[in-house]
């Protein structure tokens, strides 16, 4: 099943690859995660997420042009495949349908 | 300017990265890097270097560059696995080849110890290359001697007058002398000696409290050691300036602690008092003539010794206007004495390192005879894996690999041989030591660890090139259509072997039956006086007054299970000091000979039962016998006086006349010639009190003697010795070397014959159909056993011819270091041969019996 499971972090790349379609590269997902986490995150943290869930098939990858920059090195640019979709939508669902399992719970007191 | 990463952490990324990360990875780093460069170039830097090391994961790690595109892994494998086969399906040879390779690598291991420690005796000292002792080349009417002993004056001469020597110290160590000390009424005897104030700045014995330079400045002073001090006063605190009593008779100011001298240390000293306190009160040691104290001397860097010795050759002459013209001081390297300890004739003839030689080389002996097992027996087995090597051959494996696999089963199979053998050390440590005397130990250090992979890739290159040069050279086509290449020299390397191996054993059993022989002959030889029973008190304290020695001796003879009793100076095991004062008509006024002195009390030689050639001994019934001397047969006849009795000679300026002529008795070691001796009357020189004890009741005598003791000299303790027990010590090394050697000759006549008895199964089993058709053709049990047991016959022959030329020089050699010896029998030679063929015989017999009563039914049936 190990195949097949998604880490936390792992979950969160994956959500900044979709949501960045065909732009989604290393540097980028750091900026937008630190943006919406407003907490540093770690490059190469990214780069072993990107680079296992490739391995399992929830996303693919191409290189993009060589520019002045970097150093003269390509981007690698992520998008998310079909199974990748699937992995994120059972995701969302579980965690709705628990979340709708929650009574009202009053935080008065 | 274009902002550029640190280069390091860049090429360090490239290193580790692998090839299809590397883009990605760079890439991102470098833009993050550009983006800080623009706030904070110092900060951009530091953050690249950071998550280049967090990218240092194992997800992006380059696999090792040998393994990615080779299979030595896999190789390594396979060939474990196939020594693991080969190991499980041929156990018989597996285990003899376990046995023999862990008992001889464990013997290789002990022996390393005992040699290594034997070489470090002394070399701990830091200034050791520039310690030097001093010692005198005698010249004698009957060739030169060589003694440690050396005049009084002599350190200070040498640092006045030579410009080489830096510091020199005169001391006492040679002696060991063990004296009283009290505090507080506790009597504790210790070991103690003089020495010079610098002593403890040239060597390293660690002074823990005082200054080295300082503590020996005072007359008054004394250096205990740590546990001399903890016996003393329980404490090592506090203890500077406090008094000492010494010999009951004088107080010592402790002025220093020192570390208690390592067992690596050959001079063993409990406690130091200062030198210039024996010089200030015996007048003997203030002048050239007499010697007794050593010398040691630490030269200036980078002198040469050999220029130096030239200019110490006359000194002794000089200083005494040429009176002492026969003695030659010399200087030699300290830490070398242990091992070299022997002169012969004024030149180094070897010593103790005669003993670290003959091991060193039994080992080697039994590695290569259990390397020899490995080999017969691989090479041996070589037929039945002739086809595992003609596969693999047709396969393409090419003859580098097949020595590649061969020589790591061999390495494999040292492994598991090692681990076996460092538990047999580990087993066999303790009895080790008590043989050897030693305190080794097993320490697992770096030394150690180097020394074993050493000693294993030795072992595993030796037994193993043989078969795995031997096993690939075979041609694949012949060796798959069954045709077997060069049998006739595979035989003959075979059989060299084997020869080569028992002619090693047969040298050792030879060896060992020599060394045993003369030890024995050296032990129950006839001494020339009767040891047995003697208890030898050494007088100290008030028995050294004449007339309280005499009441002491008075009453000793009067106590139960005493016989007699009575006084020596001598102690019978060695030289104890001689004087060439003797003068005789007709003597060359230049000889400088030495007569063994010896002082003793009445009725000494009648009891120690030395026998009178001639004359009588002394006697109280002829009274005024103080101005009589005996001598033994060797003075006379080196004097060269004819009816020696009544004649006179000149001792020391007084004239004495003969009253007795002694039988030749053996004071020294058996390595030296009896010499000269005389006897005169002298009680008060006698310091040894001799008790002959009735047999049997020693113990009650001893116990009589301590009670007297504790009467007649309060205060001191009963310091005795049985007199056969000080002469076993003179042999203990020799003693040590015997057992040791018999132990390890056993084990390679052992290893040796386990490889016969390997071989001969496996020729057994090769030839299984011939014996089977001999048999069925009427062949009887007995002819098949001769058939089989011929051939290592003649093999085990050939190795006693070649033996036993290299055997009888060894002997002989190591025989004439010894003046009284065992002469060197046919039967010694024949004895040992004898031995050999039949140990080979039942090895092989024990095979060829099984064989020779099998069912031919059985082995010919299948074909």
């Amino acid at each position: 099943m190990s195949e097949q499971s998604l880490g936390e972090f792992e979950e969160l790349v994956l959500l900044m690859v979709a949501a960045y379609h065909q732009q989604a590269y290393g540097v980028l997902i750091l900026e937008k995660l630190e943006e919406k986490l407003g907490r540093k995150v770690n490059i190469s943290a990214i780069h072993v997420a990107l680079k296992r869930m490739e391995k399992k098939g929830f996303v693919d990858s191409n290189y993009g042009g060589i520019t002045g920059e970097r150093g003269g090195r390509r981007k690698k640019f992520y998008v998310i495949t079909a199974l990748g979709k699937r992995m994120l939508d059972q995701q969302y669902s579980i965690r709705t349908s628990i979340y709708q399992e929650i009574p009202n719970i009053s935080f008065n007191s | 300017m274009i902002p550029e990463p640190p280069r390091r952490a860049l090429s360090f990324l490239r290193w580790f990265c692998r090839e299809d990360c590397i883009e990605e990875i760079e890439g991102d780093l470098v833009e993050l890097f550009e983006m800080m460069w623009l706030d904070n170039p110092a900060r951009a830097k530091r953050q690249f270097i950071w998550r280049v090391l967090l990218s240092f994961h194992p997800e992006f790690l380059r696999s090792p560059a040998k393994l990615r595109n080779s299979n030595l892994k896999s190789m390594i494998q396979h060939n474990i696995l196939m020594s693991y086969r080969s190991f499980k399906r041929y156990k018989s040879s597996f285990l003899i080849n376990l046995f023999g390779l862990s008992t001889g690598l464990a013997c290789v291991l002990l022996i390393w110890l005992w040699v290594s420690d034997e070489l470090s005796i002394d070399k701990f000292h830091a200034n050791d290359a520039q310690l030097y002792e001093v010692m005198e080349h005698v010249t004698q009417a009957n060739g030169m001697i060589t003694r440690y002993t050396t005049p009084g004056p002599m350190s200070v001469a040498l640092v006045e007058e030579f410009p080489e020597i830096e510091k020199a110290v005169t001391t006492t160590s040679l002696w060991e002398q063990r004296f009283v000390l009290t505090v507080n009424n506790n009597d504790i005897t210790a070991t103690g000696m003089y020495a010079d104030p610098d002593f403890f700045t040239m060597f390293s014995y660690d002074i823990l409290q005082g200054s080295a330079a300082e503590v020996l400045k005072d007359k008054q002073a004394i250096v205990l050691s740590e546990r001399l001090a903890m016996s003393l006063f329980g404490t090592t605190e506090n203890l500077i300036g406090k008094a000492v009593q010494w010999e009951h008779e004088r107080d010592f100011l402790i002025s220093g602690i020192m570390k208690q001298p390592p067992t690596h240390s050959s001079l063993n000293f409990d406690f130091v008092m200062s030198f210039e306190l024996f010089r200030a009160e015996n007048e003997w040691v203030r002048n050239w003539f007499n010697t007794a104290a050593t010398t040691y001397v630490q030269i200036k860097e980078g002198t040469d010794v050999a220029a130096l010795n030239e200019k110490l050759f006359d000194l002794v002459r000089v200083k005494t206007e040429n009176q002492a013209d026969h003695r030659s001081p010399f200087v030699t390297k300290f830490s070398d004495l242990y091992l070299y300890n022997r002169y012969e004739n004024g030149v180094q003839a070897g010593g103790r390192i005669d003993y670290v030689t003959l091991f060193s080389v039994i080992a080697i002996f039994i590695l290569l005879i259990a390397c020899i097992n490995f080999m017969n027996l691989s090479t041996a087995q070589a037929s039945r894996r002739l086809k595992e090597v003609g596969v693999k051959k047709a396969m393409g494996a090419n003859r580098s690999t097949l020595i590649f696999q061969y020589l790591s089963e061999s390495i494999c199979i040292v492994l598991i041989s090692m681990v076996v053998s460092l538990l047999i050390v580990i087993l066999f440590l303790p009895k080790f030591n008590q043989i050897t005397g030693k305190e080794l130990q097993l320490v697992f250090d770096i030394q150690l660890f180097l020394s074993v992979v050493a000693i294993m890739l030795f072992t595993g290159i030796v037994a193993g090139s043989y078969p795995a040069f031997y096993l690939s050279a075979f041609n694949p086509v012949k060796v798959l259509k069954g045709k077997l290449s060069n049998l006739k020299g595979e035989q003959w390397a075979r059989k060299g072997l084997v020869v080569f191996q028992f002619a090693l054993s047969i040298t050792l059993i030879v060896a060992v039956w020599v060394v045993y022989q003369q030890i024995d002959y050296a032990q129950t030889k006839n001494l020339g006086y009767d040891q047995e029973n003697v208890i030898r008190v050494r007088k100290n304290g008030d028995l050294e007054r004449a007339e309280r020695a005499e009441t002491f001796i008075q009453e000793v003879k009067k106590l139960p299970g005493v016989l007699e009793a009575s006084a020596l100076s001598h102690n019978l095991t060695g030289h104890n000091g001689g004087t060439y004062g003797v003068e005789w008509p007709g003597k060359d006024p230049n000889d400088r000979t030495e007569f063994e002195r010896v002082a003793a009390d009445y009725g000494a030689i009648e009891l120690l039962n030395i026998k009178m050639k001639e004359g009588r001994p002394f006697d109280r019934s002829f009274g005024a016998d103080s101005s009589k001397i005996i001598f033994n047969e060797a003075a006379i006849e080196f004097m060269g006086i004819e009816d020696p009795i009544g004649k006179k000679v000149v001792l020391w300026g007084n004239e004495r006349e003969i009253i007795g002529v002694m039988e030749d008795f053996h004071f020294d070691s058996f390595r030296e010639e009896v010499k000269p001796l005389f006897i005169a009357l002298n009680p008060e020189w006698a310091f040894n009190i001799l008790v002959r004890v009735e047999e049997g009741r020693t113990k009650e005598a001893i116990a009589g003697l301590d009670q007297l003791h504790a009467e007649l000299n309060a205060g001191y303790q009963l310091d005795f010795h049985f007199m056969d027990e000080s002469f076993d010590i003179l042999y203990a090394s020799e003693q040590r070397v015997s057992l040791l050697s018999r132990y390890f000759a056993g084990l390679a006549v052992i290893i040796s014959c386990l490889g016969l008895f390997g071989l001969a199964a496996f020729t057994a089993e090769r030839r299984i159909k011939e014996i089977g058709i001999r048999k069925i053709l009427g062949s009887s049990e007995w002819s098949i056993i001769y058939l089989l047991g011929k051939d290592f016959t003649s093999m085990v022959l050939i190795a006693i011819l070649i033996a036993l030329p290299p055997s009888y020089l060894l002997s002989r050699e190591w025989l004439n270091s010894f003046e009284y010896r065992i002469e060197l029998e046919w039967w010694l030679f024949a004895g040992s041969a004898a031995v050999a063929l039949l140990i080979a015989w039942i090895t092989v017999s024990l095979q060829t019996m099984k064989v020779s009563r099998v069912n031919p039914v059985i082995c010919i049936k299948d074909e």
